[in-house]
């Protein structure tokens, strides 16, 4: 991109870089701390309030973790859920999300509706449990993932992206021969990657942090996602049990909290920069011509 | 694209025009039926949960057997003395957080957007969404860090330049900023993904037209920017109103002490503890419904607002 | 957009074939995901069958095995407090010593709750299922009244140990007059005091013995700064009225435990002297600097910090908790030796201490899956063994020589804690027995045996509540919310934003939204039960 020169632009660009290193900073500063902090010492980590470089490095915390069998399993499990159910996910998202924008589809306004509906009201835990036992998921991988398969809000944004594609593309692919689902698939996926990209992360992200489905549907610890686990070993900590734990078990230390927050998080925040490149500037340029 | 011609009755003035768009339209039918399955089975089959806030629901009894109460739960929310401050807070609470925080994506994505430079703006982005990962027990957690009167750095700042103390976290004053700034920071970096992912599909040429007439930079922004994202904004904004009135009530919980209840407390930390701990099912679900009713009126209003100035809403 | 076809295409489109083939496939697998032919269903709704029992008639108590040599086989739901599921070992010599063959289903503590419920409301809860603690009788109650759950209290007289259950937290676990429950025994009163020793010694100061000597030690701890640089902080508390200082302090007030008689009537302890008392001790210690400032909003790790940097000097709460105390402190202060204390007098020269109801979570038997008397008794009669020895020092300890060792005839558990953690410590999350038939354990700290000692003494002087196993309709419907007008005026009036005619109002406004009627309902009760 060819860079303007003159003296507003340089100045623009000075207070922008400026503005979003302080932003960086406020933002990863806490963060920053708490991966640092799952590598210090649980003394230090008591001592002081902010660690930025911990005096004595040490992976006690991270050994606590790993010496679980359950952890590899669970990460496994974990791994999983995300991959198959971001690709069911985004399969029957994109295509409903593609079906409503036909303005001449009969009943699509009302469907609209529907589907802003369920953002706003739902039937409770129990009812949904029920549906999941009657379908025969419970203690199934399955009932981490259909049960929340399609999210209205990411159907509702990939519908709008879908729209505003500019119309000329589609009625050439019309013109073309190419039926609905050539279109959608020939057509509008490859010049959508973008909201494509976002609502995948969106997704992963959904089924990474996936937790009360597992607790309420699975029974079987063996099927547990790792979420479940490292909540167990935070909540443990945090004294939320009002009855008071005997007096043999220790409380994890801070920093083995710290390390739950990293091994929780980072592979999922490792997607975006993947993801990155498919927010390619301009794809549609060129497509539609005159 | 099929021929309809082929498959239409041989006599065109029977079939009705509807008829006939259906069956054109039978494969775009096709690709939303998995998702209008998904939505009959798991949202729309459950919700006749909702019915249990007419009754004084026992759940082993079930809902055919447990007694139905009409209005009486919704009689005991309106009655309750304290409804008109849970009202009153959780929509303060609803307009503090769209009208604070929906700036913030945007400008931040704009932000983004002007550098230039790959490495710095793929860092940044990175490093802007993280917070959202964060629970909200760690962000209230450490906001308590910094803010604690015993030795917080915020405080310890303020006397090392010779101000006085602030009592952050006992002043109910003090309670509401506090909420919105960590909502904002925790979900103005999440927020700007899919803002750039509209940015990135507007044409650069555009740009280099704009600056071949003479536009600066933030005119630039203003005139083609922006409008290139405006139904983006105006997608999420109402659909944001659909789900903040939601709120997140871990958040809400773990902010609430005894010092700001007056101001923080909201329908959904009120129907925790006057329904969820007790075990009052038809109760709490009664608020929920209320609640999501309220939610749903501000939706239909803005979507109605939002078409009647040219824009597409949500539905 | 779409404009009307004026040209036939020749074939279906390759892309309709294969779009359509997709739609049907995604249908069909959520179908078939839902139908996976086998019993997916909770196997606890469908384990436990009853056994046959041979000729004794089924009146008979069961807990003679004789009878029936099959193992008895159910699933038990249970909380888990370790990361992960323990290994079998114990669970293998239980199933031995009891001649079971039990399914544990564990529930992660964080959702307990949730998990009970989702369960009780579809009808899959297991032939026995723990209630995770005190304060979640109030989502079963409904359930227990409308007789979801057995009976049990007839039966017990017929074990062993089961009849010698403690007949006070019988009645405290009682619903309605009725025994439902088993319950995992605590210690009656286990707060007290922990104090710097060290720096009560440097000061002359011996243990505390008043309300008075309390806050002397807070004034000269503070004053003489042993932590250094201004950073002293006398008391360390939290925000919980009731498991942080407030409460405990309360009994040394002489306010009553949640509620006391006063003039022949119960009332609620907030509106007694020795609760105003107990706030304007507390609000003096704030204005004058003796407490950390943020304690209403301080969390129990934040508190239990400012003592382990060895900032704080007093900490009122649970005894037993000295252990970590000590330990982790010694690991920043190295000098740091702590005390404990709970023979603080009250107003008439006693010492007196609030009681907890004496256990810590309950086991019911539901219904839903116990199908008949028979399968109760035999049921019973394998929890009756949870009070022998054996199997109770089983559960609680672990497995001689892999998870602890004898010495002196004292348990001394093993030093690695992450085996512990993997193999026996989640088990006490299944134990009923906390300390009947149960070994002593040694303790290799002094102060932690004695903070032990000192609790067990306590059970002499514990305040019971009155209340514990009464019904108050409007306490339950409404009393929480009402709590709350009491937890926020108490602190408000402490940090001094409230006085003592704002903390009436107060009272006067619970009293108007409903606490009259709890006052009343619970009163009745309470003569209905004399």
């Amino acid at each position: 991109m060819v860079q303007d020169k003159t003296l507003g632009s340089r100045l623009f660009d000075i207070i922008n870089y400026t503005l979003l290193t302080i932003v960086s900073l406020i933002v990863f500063l806490p963060f920053l701390h708490v991966v640092m902090g799952s590598f210090a010492t649980a003394e230090e980590i008591a001592r002081k309030p902010f660690i930025l470089i911990p005096e004595h490095f040490s992976l006690n915390a991270y050994r606590y973790i790993l010496s679980t069998n359950a952890i590899f399993r669970a990460l496994g499990v974990s791994v999983g859920i995300t991959v198959v159910g971001t690709f069911i996910s985004m399969f029957v998202t994109s295509m409903m999300a593609y079906g409503l924008t036909r303005r001449d589809l009969d009943g699509r306004k009302t469907i609209n509706f529907l589907v802003v509906f369920t953002m706003l009201f739902s039937g409770g835990l129990i009812p949904s449990f029920l549906v999941v036992m009657n379908l025969g998921m419970i203690d199934t991988y399955w009932s981490m993932i259909i049960p929340t398969a399609v999210s209205a809000f990411n159907l509702v944004i990939m519908r709008s992206f879908f729209a505003n594609l500019p119309e000329g593309i589609e009625e050439s692919a019309r013109i073309d021969g190419c039926s609905d689902f050539g279109t959608f698939f020939k057509i509008v996926l490859p010049l959508s990657t973008a909201v494509l990209a976002t609502i995948s992360l969106f997704y992963a992200v959904q089924y990474w942090n996936s937790y009360q489905n597992a607790i309420l549907y699975v029974n079987d610890a063996n099927k547990w996602p790792l979420q479940v686990l490292l909540r167990q070993v935070v909540l443990v900590a945090s004294g939320f049990s009002a009855d008071t734990t005997h007096d043999f078990v220790q409380p994890p230390e801070q920093t083995v909290k710290m390390a739950v927050i990293v091994v929780a998080t980072v592979p999922i925040l490792l997607v975006y920069p993947f993801l990155q490149k498919y927010f390619a500037k301009g794809a549609l340029v060129g497509s539609v011509k005159g | 694209m099929e021929l309809s011609a082929s498959t239409v009755a041989p006599n065109p003035k029977r079939t009705s025009r509807w008829k006939k768009r259906v069956l054109r339209n039978r494969y775009i039918y096709l690709m939303i039926l998995p998702g209008l399955l998904y939505f009959a089975l798991f949202k729309y089959l459950p919700m006749w949960g909702l019915l249990i806030s007419f009754q004084e629901y026992v759940p082993t009894k079930g809902v055919m057997n447990s007694p139905w109460v009409g209005f009486r739960q919704f009689h005991r929310l309106f009655s309750d003395p304290d409804f008109w401050n849970l009202f009153r807070n959780t929509l303060a609470l609803f307009f503090l957080n769209i009208v604070f925080y929906t700036p913030m994506p945007i400008v931040l994505a704009l932000m983004l957007n002007e550098v230039g430079r790959t490495a710095f703006k793929r860092i940044v982005q990175t490093i802007v969404y993280i917070p959202h990962f964060l629970s909200w027990v760690i962000v209230v957690s450490i906001t308590f860090v910094m803010l604690t009167l015993d030795g917080g750095i915020v405080n310890d700042m303020l006397q090392y330049f010779g101000f006085h103390e602030i009592n952050f976290l006992l002043d109910s004053a003090y309670a509401r900023p506090i909420y919105v700034i960590q909502a904002i920071w925790r979900e103005a970096g999440w927020g700007t993904i899919v803002y750039l992912a509209a940015i990135s599909a507007i044409d650069p040429g555009l740009y280099e037209a704009a600056r071949m007439d003479g536009a600066g930079r933030l005119r630039q922004i203003w005139h083609i920017t922006l409008p290139a994202i405006r139904s983006v904004v105006i997608v999420l904004l109402i659909l944001r109103i659909g789900s903040v009135i939601d709120h997140s009530f871990e958040h809400v919980y773990l902010v609430i002490n005894s010092m700001n209840r007056q101001v923080m407390d909201i329908f959904d930390t009120y129907v925790y503890t006057a329904g969820v701990q007790q075990g009052q099912y038809s109760y709490t679900t009664a608020v929920g419904f209320f609640k999501s009713f309220i939610g749903l009126l501000l939706v239909m209003l803005s979507n109605w607002l939002a078409r009647k100035f040219g824009e597409e809403g949500v539905y | 957009m779409n404009k009307a076809l004026n040209k036939p295409s020749r074939t279906v489109s390759h892309w309709t074939k294969w779009g359509s083939a997709m739609s049907a496939a995604a249908v069909l697998a959520s179908l078939l995901a839902g139908c996976s032919g086998k019993d997916n269903e909770s196997e606890s709704a469908n384990a436990g069958a009853a056994q046959p029992t041979g000729s004794a008639p089924a009146s008979a108590p069961a807990s003679a095995a004789a009878t029936d040599n099959k193992p008895l086989k159910f699933t038990i739901m249970a909380d888990l407090h370790t990361p992960e599921v323990p290994t079998e070992d114990i669970l293998k010599l239980l199933e031995e010593k009891t001649n079971t063959d039990i399914t544990i289903q564990w529930v992660p503590d964080g959702s307990y709750d949730e998990k009970f419920q989702a369960s009780l409301a579809t009808g899959t809860l297991p032939e026995a299922a723990f209630i995770k603690n005190q304060a979640s009788i109030a989502l079963v109650r409904s359930a227990i009244e409308s007789g979801q759950f057995w009976e049990i209290g007839p039966y017990l007289k017929d074990y062993p140990n089961l009849s010698k259950l403690n007949p006070d937290v019988l009645n405290n676990t009682k619903i309605d007059g009725k025994i439902y429950t088993l319950y995992q025994e605590r210690d009656l009163a286990r707060s007290g005091i922990i104090y710097r020793k060290d720096w009560a010694d440097k000061l002359g100061l011996e243990a505390p013995k008043t309300t008075d000597d309390i806050y002397q030690m807070l004034k000269a701890f503070k004053e003489a700064d042993l932590a250094g640089n201004g950073n002293t902080i006398g008391l360390a508390d939290r925000n919980d009225l009731i498991y942080g200082s407030f409460k405990t302090l309360s009994s040394w007030f002489g306010a009553p435990n949640g509620w006391g008689e006063v003039d022949g009537q119960l009332v609620p302890d907030f509106m007694t002297q020795g609760y105003m008392d107990t706030m304007k001790f507390i609000r003096k210690l704030y204005t004058e600097d003796l407490i950390n400032k943020d304690f209403p909003v301080t969390s129990k790790t934040d508190q239990q910090n400012l003592m382990y940097t060895g900032r704080a000097g007093m900490y009122i709460g649970n005894l037993p908790d000295v252990k970590t105390m000590q330990e982790k402190t010694s690991k920043n202060v190295p000098e740091a030796q702590y005390d404990v204390t709970n023979t603080i007098a009250g107003p008439d020269g006693n010492p007196r201490l609030w009681a907890v109801p004496g256990y810590g979570s309950l086991l019911l038997f539901p219904k839903s899956s116990v199908k008949d008397e028979d399968q109760l008794k035999k049921l019973l009669g394998v929890f009756d063994k949870f009070f022998d020895p054996d199997v109770a020092n089983l559960l609680k300890y672990g497995i001689e020589g892999k998870h602890y060792t004898m010495q002196d005839g004292k348990v001394v558990p093993i030093a690695d804690v992450k085996v512990l953690e993997k193999e026996a410590t989640a088990y006490l999350g299944l134990a009923l027995a906390d300390y009947t038939n149960i070994t002593p354990s040694l303790y290799t700290l002094p102060v932690m045996e004695k903070a032990n000692n000192l609790v067990k003494a306590a059970a002499d002087f514990a305040v019971p509540d009155p209340t514990a196993a009464l019904t108050s309709k409007t306490q339950i419907e409404k009393g929480a919310r009402l709590q709350d007008m009491i937890t926020d005026a108490t602190y408000q009036f402490m940090v001094g934003k409230l006085n003592e005619s704002g903390f009436q109002a107060a009272v006067k406004k619970w009293q108007d939204q409903g606490g009259a009627d709890i006052i009343r309902e619970f009163n009745e009760a309470y003569q209905n039960g004399q």
